[in-house]
């Protein structure tokens, strides 16, 4: 018998001191889009990891620097591109942060409905992949994708009804938004939550108390209180882990302080705690948008005239940072700005990127199938990992 | 009419080989859509309007056309000859179902006996696939596959004799026989539980969800299919699903009472037919709506769970045979 | 079986109840999906209504009455487009400027909606159809005959330059009201009214 790999893999021995690196590429249908894990594996626990990324590097970072203020809204939808109306939300608020541009009130509510309708639209993306990784394609897995798929199309159906695209809107600009609500959309609006507020009661039944899922998601890549803060987790991860924090609580942005919403907490810090957190987040944004379309002021909805050239929108001298709470975690924008139309450095506090940094010490000690369950409920996107 | 045995038995292994390699492949054009209805969708539709017809005719020609790759670095004898030794034993044990009293290829006396031990060869295919590949993922894959099955094989034994028992003989005949008054499913707690115990070890011994860590699409990327395509896979796909549908056509035997239903005698193989393809739904059910657990976990189930209950229950069984044998006489 | 990451641990008969139960709910759903009617379109037989403010492909308009090109060759979009898809160049005329080439590379183009947005004479508007698949990219190399042609062929979006700017800006109640109702009658009929 020729030399083969898998001759050298049972030399080395299986489930006694020696290791297995195996590679969960690149190209590997559980990977949340393009990552490698190079994983050291005993047997079937895994004893290390070493991540690469950097396979989704589009110099968002330099474009800020070449684009002007009124370009470039539009191409910050795709760092993080399942949760496009947040990222772009961060961009615009540090712009609008700098030169001290203020938002009327119509636009503030109407961001805040886009970004919690986004966050639903992209917690159903996150429950639909999850268990997609943790079911099989051919399994209970792809059922809850495509349940939780025909939900989000309804959310994208409203975002194309508002503002023509499905997936990378440029809704905002610098002094509010770009789009008014067409006719008949709040009807609509109100609509699609309630139908989704019942389907959400069917996920939760086919997955709350199910022992399968249980056994799965239970106990399963705990992040420690100590460890998420020292990390710098954000989001659903650091309220897993019962740390109490929000960005939408901690630094209310775009009227956020005007909505009356619970910030769910959970302790355990398991995936399953995870889980739990981004449910509730599925019926408080819900409960935002209920209260935001009852609230909708009439008004302008841009302080600034509408764009008519590229280099209509100059920012004195300065610099800022703006951070929002994005479906996973927070999402920052630093801007340091010449008074020119286009900003001098642009940095993106992108929160898959610090979320990804807890792998290597919740990962080992674990096993093969669990590091797709941990990867599931950290729920990277690497647009915004890579930029 | 009057053919000497050899060439009657050739005859009906013939047609009986045809008739299930046309039944497994629509078997898989069945599961696509009961999936797909369960998923708000539709299944294959467009080859064979309206229903996607001609898919399954369509999926093996296309097959058959496929270039024939062997990774470079193949054990290329274990490689080529793992999908044979895997297909060989599915297809084997559908020469002992009866499907009416006298229509079958072998009604052998110990039916179910040989019916199980050679439904277990499939393990050895599924490992010189794993081998063969030469890819750590198929090794991977390869390896739980074996303490998986072996592990559930027991339990599938097990909760197969319980009706062995109560009918008193492995002869699949006389245990639809034995079935004329009440199904072994419905006979109070012990052959129900039989039942349960039954579906349960045959999704794991088919690696359907949630037991499907060998497969396990979205970690190994199709196991120890992953090196093989073209006809090889198809060799493999069949396998896989004859396999499925012969654990079911045996789930019907045992618990559903086989051929016995209303109507005249020679509806019998419809309502088989019909029983069989119940199972088929029912394991196919259960595989659209779970998402699977981890290996640990399932030899946990396994050993821990399963076959001290099926063990119980053998037990349980064979104490009401005794006191019925002894009352009845 | 598996550490439940500090939660209580149920005993065993509760467990198995929950199994059960779950088992049965899961089950249960899914069996309520099967009779419920597939959410799939059969495109391309049956075409899914487009919004007004559908995103399609570009195209350059004529003006409804004069039946004159509305493009003046202004290059604002051209200066806007952050992919820099558009080029244009300008041919000046007496009254009034043409555009002498127009290419827009559509097989780049973000579909972003700036260039209808700076666009002062409407003469650029987006589609209500995205369906220009083709095998040879350079088919998607569209220049002005091309632009003008599909802006004959499909239905256009409700946006335009001016109606967007117009829905952008700050409330000059009066004077905005009566520009937008100025636009609606002197377009006449062509364009639908769809606000």
């Amino acid at each position: 018998m020729p030399d083969t790999q898998a001759k050298q893999v049972v030399e080395l021995g299986y489930g006694g001191n020696e290791r297995l690196m195996m590679n969960m590429g690149p190209q590997h249908p559980s990977s949340h889009g393009v990552f490698r894990m190079i994983l050291t594996l005993e047997g079937e626990t895994v004893v290390g990891v070493d991540a690469v990324i950097g396979y989704l590097h589009r110099c968002h970072e330099k474009l800020g620097e070449t684009l002007t203020y009124v370009q470039y809204p539009s191409i910050a939808s795709k760092t993080d591109y399942v949760a496009a109306m947040t990222s772009e939300l961060a961009y615009v608020s540090a712009v609008e942060k700098i030169a001290r541009i203020d938002v009327p009130k119509r636009a503030q509510y109407l961001r805040v409905i886009a970004a919690e309708l986004q966050r639903i639209a992209s917690h159903c993306l996150w429950l639909g992949t999850w268990c997609l990784d943790m079911g099989g394609a051919l399994g209970g897995g792809a059922t809850v994708f495509l349940y939780a798929i025909r939900e989000r199309e309804m959310v994208l159906d409203r975002f194309e009804e508002l503002t023509g695209a499905r997936l990378l809107y440029g809704f905002h600009q610098v002094g509010g938004t770009r789009y008014d609500v067409p006719p008949g959309w709040e009807t609509k609006v109100r609509e699609t939550v309630d139908f989704i507020e019942q389907r959400i009661d069917e996920y939760e039944a086919m997955l709350e108390h199910n022992t399968f899922f249980r056994v799965r998601t239970q106990g399963v890549g705990v992040i420690s209180r100590e460890l998420a803060q020292d990390v710098g987790v954000s989001g659903p991860l650091i309220r897993g882990s019962g740390v109490n924090y929000d960005v939408r609580r901690a630094e209310p942005y775009s009227s956020y302080g005007d909505f009356d919403f619970v910030v769910p907490v959970e302790t355990e810090g398991d995936c399953y705690a995870r889980y739990r957190v981004r449910m509730v987040e599925f019926r408080q944004s819900i409960r935002i948008i209920r209260q935001a379309l009852d609230g909708l002021p009439e008004g302008p909805i841009s302080s600034r005239p509408g764009v008519k050239s590229v280099g209509q929108v100059r920012v004195p001298k300065g610099e800022g940072y703006a951070r929002v709470e994005g479906a996973r975690g927070e999402v920052g924008c630093y801007i340091i700005s010449d008074g020119s139309p286009k900003p001098y450095r642009m940095k993106w506090r992108g929160a898959s990127f610090s979320n990804l940094a807890v792998l290597p010490h919740i990962v080992p000690g674990h096993k093969v199938a669990d590091v797709v369950a941990i990867m599931g409920s950290v729920d990277p996107v690497f647009g915004e990992v890579d930029r | 009419m009057t053919l000497p045995p050899v060439a009657r038995a050739a005859l009906g292994a013939f047609i009986v080989l045809n008739a299930i390699i046309l039944l497994v492949t629509y078997a898989t054009l069945l599961e696509r859509k009961f999936a797909a209805r369960m998923q708000s969708r539709i299944g294959p539709y467009y080859v064979g309007r309206p229903h996607g017809w001609l898919q399954p005719i369509a999926d093996a020609l296309k097959l058959m056309l496929k270039e024939d790759v062997v990774p470079a670095a193949a054990d290329r004898g274990v490689y080529n000859l793992a999908p044979v030794v895997f297909l060989v034993p599915c297809m084997l044990i559908f020469a002992t179902i009866p499907f009416a009293p006298e229509l079958g290829v072998a009604d052998l006396n110990i039916g179910v006996l040989f019916f199980l031990a050679v439904s277990s060869l499939e393990i050895v295919g599924l490992f010189m696939g794993g081998w063969g590949s030469n890819n750590k993922y198929a090794l991977l894959s390869a390896m739980r596959a074996v303490n998986q099955i072996i592990s559930y094989d027991l339990p599938f034994i097990f909760a197969a004799l319980v009706p062995v028992l109560l009918a008193g003989s492995l002869q699949m005949s006389a245990i639809v026989a034995a079935q004329q008054g009440l199904w072994f499913a419905f006979y109070p707690v012990i052959g129900q539980l039989a039942f349960v115990a039954y579906l349960v070890a045959t999704l794991a011994a088919e690696n359907r969800v949630p037991f499907d860590i060998l497969e396990a699409e979205s970690e190994l990327v199709a196991g120890f299919r992953v090196e093989y395509s073209g006809m090889k896979f198809a060799l493999i796909q069949l396998g896989e699903y004859a396999h499925m549908l012969g654990t079911s056509f045996l789930g019907a035997l045992l618990f559903l009472g086989g051929w016995l239903g209303p109507g005249p005698a020679w509806l019998g193989p419809l309502w088989f037919l019909a029983k069989a393809v119940l199972v088929f739904l029912v394991v196919t059910w259960v595989r659209w709506s779970f998402v699977r657990i981890r290996v640990d976990q399932i030899l946990a189930i396994s050993w821990k769970l399963l076959l001290p209950a099926t063990l119980v229950l053998l037990l349980a069984t064979g104490f009401v045979v005794a006191t019925r044998g002894a009352g009845g006489g | 079986m598996a550490a439940n990451g500090g939660r209580p641990a149920l005993g065993f008969w509760r467990e198995t109840a929950q199994l059960v139960g779950a088992v049965g709910r899961a089950m249960g759903i899914t069996l309520r999906n099967l009779f419920r009617k597939p959410v799939t379109v059969h495109y391309p037989d049956v075409q899914r209504p487009y919004p007004d403010r559908f995103r399609g492909i570009l195209a350059l308009t004529y003006d409804p009455e004069t039946g004159e090109e509305n493009c003046i060759g202004c290059r604002l979009c051209e200066y806007v487009c952050p992919p820099q898809v558009i080029k244009v160049e300008m041919l000046k005329a007496t009254k009034r400027n043409y555009a002498k080439t127009f290419t827009l590379e559509l097989y780049a183009c973000e579909f972003c909606e700036l260039c209808v947005q700076v666009c002062p004479t409407d003469a650029i508007v987006m589609l209500k159809s995205f369906d220009l698949a083709t095998a040879d990219r350079r088919d998607l190399l569209l220049d002005k005959d091309r632009l003008h042609a599909l802006g004959r062929e499909f239905e256009p979006s409700w946006a335009t330059g001016n109606r967007l700017r117009d829905m952008q800006a700050p409330p000059k109640p009066a004077r905005a009201e009566a520009k937008v109702e100025a636009k609606v009658e002197a377009k006449g009929e062509t364009k639908e009214p769809t606000e």
